[in-house]
């Protein structure tokens, strides 16, 4: 393991990206922050700049619009990343599937190293998936 | 003015216009107008009824396009539905954006998304589609088709 990803892996930093979800996702995402589930002890902070991210949290189906500022951003994320996506929709459209304006699924566009399934997956299942994540580039089976 | 005296009002002043008056229920009405007299019935509703514009929707109805435009007057808490009929191929209806400035958007959005041309609009362009988006595809008309190659439908399992 890299020292960067060590060193990311002690406080990551969130940057949160909506592609134009329903909100329910960003709902259970902030509900994550308050001191019943208190995400903060982990060093996970959301920042609002993703200049300052080590992870790009996506939610939403993804349209045509908001892909093109999806990309804009991780070209503008320090790498090493982690991407993780939150929600059906993020991970294969959910019912939007066929909408004329949600052509392809996010990791299609950009590569994505966890999914949290669930519409919209409960707080404690966004905490497990992060600490899988971890436990994973721990590990150093991820794919960066 | 009560409920009734703003129907008999408005059946009244525009008797070659209205063609059929629905009564839905105490709070809805459903005012059907000719299409050439839709500024003259709009200016009065908002202007002299002081109505509030709520929206306007459009259905592809196959043979017709139906456009409808929701007043709500909130002192006798009535919502009037003012609906005109499009026939097809010809789509064209006078904008309300000279009357009020709120149907600005509202009506560019009725354009890319059914193809509806707002005369006198002052700035007819697209609102939520993308700007790659082919033009002449409406993706709320019936016959709308997939045009994207590159689109992928399947989850992938």
């Amino acid at each position: 393991m890299s020292i960067k990803l060590k060193a990311l892996l002690k406080s990551p930093w969130v940057f949160h990206f909506s592609t134009g979800s329903c909100n329910n996702c960003d709902i259970e995402i902030l509900d994550c922050l308050t001191p019943r589930f208190d995400i903060e002890r982990f060093g996970m902070l959301l920042v609002g700049s993703i200049k300052h991210a080590d992870v790009l949290l996506i939610t939403g189906s993804g349209n045509r619009k908001s892909m093109e500022r999806l990309k804009r951003l991780y070209k503008q994320i320090p790498k090493p990343c982690l991407v993780v996506a939150v929600g059906e929709c993020a991970l294969s459209r959910g019912m939007f599937i066929h909408s004329y304006n949600c052509p392809v699924p996010i990791d299609k566009v950009i590569p994505v190293d966890v999914y949290i399934p669930g519409c919209p997956p409960k707080p404690e299942a966004i905490i497990a998936g992060v600490v899988k994540l971890i436990e994973k580039v721990k590990k150093g089976t991820a794919k960066k | 003015m009560t409920r009734e005296e703003v129907l008999c009002d408005l059946r009244k002043k525009f008797k070659d216009d209205v063609i059929e008056v629905v009564d839905k229920s105490p709070k809805r009405v459903y005012i059907e107008i000719k299409q050439e007299s839709l500024v003259k019935v709009v200016s009065y509703i908002f202007k002299d009824l002081k109505a509030r514009f709520n929206t306007a929707s459009g259905v592809d109805m196959r043979n017709h396009m139906e456009i409808l435009y929701h007043f709500l007057i909130e002192d006798i808490n009535l919502l009037i539905s003012l609906r005109v009929k499009l026939q097809k191929p010809k789509l064209e209806i006078d904008s309300l954006v000279p009357v009020f400035e709120g149907a600005n958007w509202i009506e560019r959005e009725i354009y890319e998304m059914l193809g509806v041309n707002f005369r006198g609009h002052p700035n007819l362009r697209k609102l939520l589609l993308p700007e790659e988006w082919p033009g002449g595809v409406c993706p709320l008309r019936k016959n709308y088709k997939e045009w994207d190659e590159n689109a992928i439908r399947d989850r992938g399992v």
